[in-house]
């Protein structure tokens, strides 16, 4: 159950009208408590001094023998106030609207004082005062109601201008509201006429202090979409234009087949056309791999024996490099205990030699090492090619950065998922030259487990 | 017709090769774009095909080099960027033409063709002096409206000499354009084509200009 309601606007109306309210009726219910109190004594003192004026009065005027008097009523409020004058046991004097018997209640002794009696259906403040010579007794009385409908009058004063104020307060408090938080709507309806490829900064005209650190986080957001958006487009764009040469090639290569007659010739197009499909797929593999280490797919880490894992990629390997009549050779004797993701490591490890076995020519060395050090397990991967110049090695790992004059038809994938592998186990990577084969070495070191 | 390749993509460019040779063409092909702007700075190409994104020097740096080398060789470029900024800079480089991968070797070849008549100011697919016409893209020859089999290098040979109608082309000249490399040319072997040129078409057509080279006379007004 929702006790504020969702908008911020009746929100803080409710929270300031209820505020408001709670004080104003606060204070008429002191008012209230004041004014009773205040009220009382002052009328309780009439009673008492008119009560002293009637005990005074009748000591001596009253003669022995008399009948019991009414005394006339002289203002419209008469009705309300009532007295009674007793001598010596007998009415002597009343008021027009005073019973016969006692007003402070028949067959009770007499008190003097004040007490309050229900007589008639109403409700009566009765004092009672005694002659000190002679046997009067003499008891004023008013009615309690008249005293309320006072109070009543005094509360009303207080709580009319509330009732009248309240909803103009409520007018005025959703106006200031209202502009306080227009800010907030016209954001709101920036963002909304917003395209969805519109991701510059929000800039709104005399925006609110308060609403500053908001802007912020959400034009840093923008700002971090808008850079993933075109890394995104960016990538698109270069792996479709990728995707363009082999596609061309396998076209002419299928074409000149079709209208070659001669045998060999048109083989060799129909080969070259499988060789195309073959990198078509490969580089469309590696898209998606890096597709989704770029969307940061989610890893799976756990410790495993990157030696194992070596072994078992290069064996996968080991026909390509009969196919070149390459040396393949594998330095993983011991358990290296590292923790990472299986697949990405393999992907890493396969990428690796593959670049190693392609672009070192035929009747090469790669070589493929594990090594625990102190804290670290060393993959190394090292071939007798022509390695590379500082400046190539710097921008390997560029999306489709090839190094020139190379012959391999690659797309330069390769090395951006080994990078990104490496970056996703916190693996540093080195490229150098071999010092035993001449060729590149890259290098990664993984953090040793446990 | 003998034009250069320059596309460094191994099978890309095999395929190229031989698709333009099946359909005609002598073709040198290269690898970088350094070859590349060094053969067209060398040789008399009829077009070159040019890849933009060409190891050691990119296909947008050769096209202004050779241009103010001065010279004319209709370029097509060939690319995997097809976003008209990328075309306008193209041919605003130089290019004559901008053809996006991949590309059908039949519209290649015919986009080369047109490329090369117009270079030579042939408004006309059909090429014609006398009452001998040739067609390039059907590669057939008529001679009186009777097609006449021509054999290979005596097709672009004849081709080679109707396109530069007027102006006497030096044998050297025509060995250039009927061969591309590591072809071994005999040293005759232009004496012979022309020969059996004037066998089948008669003498008129090819007229011999002494110690200069041969020519065929410009068609009409």
């Amino acid at each position: 159950m929702r006790l504020l309601p969702r908008s911020m606007q009746g929100r803080l109306l409710v929270l300031v009208l209820g505020l408001v309210s709670s004080v104003w009726v606060a204070a008429a219910a002191m008012t209230w408590r004041d004014v009773r109190h205040e009220l009382g004594e002052l009328l309780d003192g009439h009673l008492a001094q008119a009560a002293a004026l009637l005990v005074v009065q009748q000591a001596r005027e009253l003669g022995d023998d008399h009948d019991a008097a009414d005394a006339p009523t002289l203002h419209r409020y008469g009705p309300k106030v009532a007295f009674q004058v007793f001598h010596e046991g007998r009415l002597a004097l009343r008021s027009a609207n005073a019973p016969d018997l006692p007003l402070a209640g028949p067959g009770k002794p007499f008190k003097a004082g004040f007490r309050t009696v229900e007589t008639g259906g109403a409700a009566w403040r009765v004092f009672a005062a005694q002659g000190a010579e002679r046997d009067v007794q003499v008891y004023v009385s008013e009615r309690i109601d008249s005293r309320n409908s006072i109070l009543w009058a005094v509360l009303r004063g207080t709580l009319w201008p509330m009732l009248v104020a309240l909803p103009l307060l409520a007018l005025a408090s959703w106006w200031a509201v209202s502009s306080g938080v227009a800010p907030l709507r016209k954001l709101g309806r920036t963002i909304a006429a917003r395209q969805p490829q519109a991701l510059q900064p929000v800039v709104l005209q005399d925006a609110p202090s308060e609403m500053a650190p908001m802007l912020d986080a959400l034009n840093g957001l923008f700002e971090r979409i808008a850079r993933m958006m075109d890394l995104e487009r960016r990538f698109t764009a270069d792996a479709a234009h990728e995707l363009r040469t082999p596609i061309a090639a396998i076209r002419a290569q299928a074409q000149v087949a079709l209208a070659e007659a001669d045998g060999a010739r048109r083989r060799h197009a129909l080969e070259a056309t499988l060789q195309g499909c073959d990198r078509a797929a490969r580089l469309v593999d590696q898209l998606l791999t890096l597709s989704r280490l770029e969307a940061g797919a989610t890893t799976v880490k756990a410790p495993l024996d990157l030696a194992e894992l070596v072994r078992q990629v290069v064996s996968q390997a080991a026909q390509q490099a009969i196919d070149k009549e390459q040396t393949l050779e594998v330095d993983a004797l011991g358990a290296c205990q590292v923790q990472g993701d299986a697949t990405l490591l393999a992907v890493l490890v396969r990428n690796l030699v593959d670049n190693a076995i392609r672009y070192s020519p035929p009747h090469a060395s790669v070589r493929v090492s594990v090594a625990a050090a102190p804290g670290r397990v060393l993959l190394k991967v090292e071939d007798s090619g022509a390695g590379m110049k500082g400046e190539d090695a710097r921008r390997l790992g560029e999306r489709f950065f090839r190094v020139l004059g190379s012959d391999q038809g690659g797309s330069g994938l390769g090395w951006s998922i080994v990078r990104r592998v490496a970056a996703v186990h916190q693996a540093p990577v080195h490229v150098g030259r071999s010092d035993s084969l001449g060729g590149l070495a890259v290098e990664i070191g993984f953090a040793a487990f446990p | 017709m003998r034009i250069l390749l320059a596309e460094d993509d191994p099978l890309l460019g095999d395929g190229l090769r031989a698709g333009l040779r099946q359909l005609g063409f002598q073709v040198d092909w290269v690898r970088d774009g350094r070859a590349a702007e060094r053969e067209l700075l060398a040789e008399p190409y009829a077009a070159a095909v040019l890849d933009l994104g060409l190891p050691l020097k990119d296909g947008v740096q050769v096209l202004p080099a050779i241009r103010r080398a001065g010279i004319t060789t209709p370029v097509l470029v060939l690319t995997a960027r097809d976003a008209v900024p990328d075309r306008i800079r193209g041919l605003d480089l130089g290019a004559d033409d901008y053809v996006v991968k991949p590309v059908d070797l039949n519209e290649l070849a015919a986009r080369l063709r047109a490329l090369v008549r117009r270079a030579h100011g042939q408004p006309q697919e059909r090429l014609a002096s006398q009452d001998v016409v040739l067609d390039p893209a059907a590669r057939s020859v008529l001679r009186a409206g009777v097609p006449v089999a021509l054999p290979a290098r005596e097709f672009d040979l004849l081709h080679a000499l109707m396109l530069n109608a007027g102006r006497v082309l030096s044998r050297e000249q025509l060995e250039q354009h009927l061969y591309s490399w590591g072809r071994e040319v005999e040293s005759n072997a232009v004496e012979v084509h022309i020969h059996h040129l004037r066998r089948k078409l008669g003498n008129a057509v090819i007229q011999t200009v002494r110690g200069v080279g041969y020519m065929v006379a410009r068609e009409g007004p």
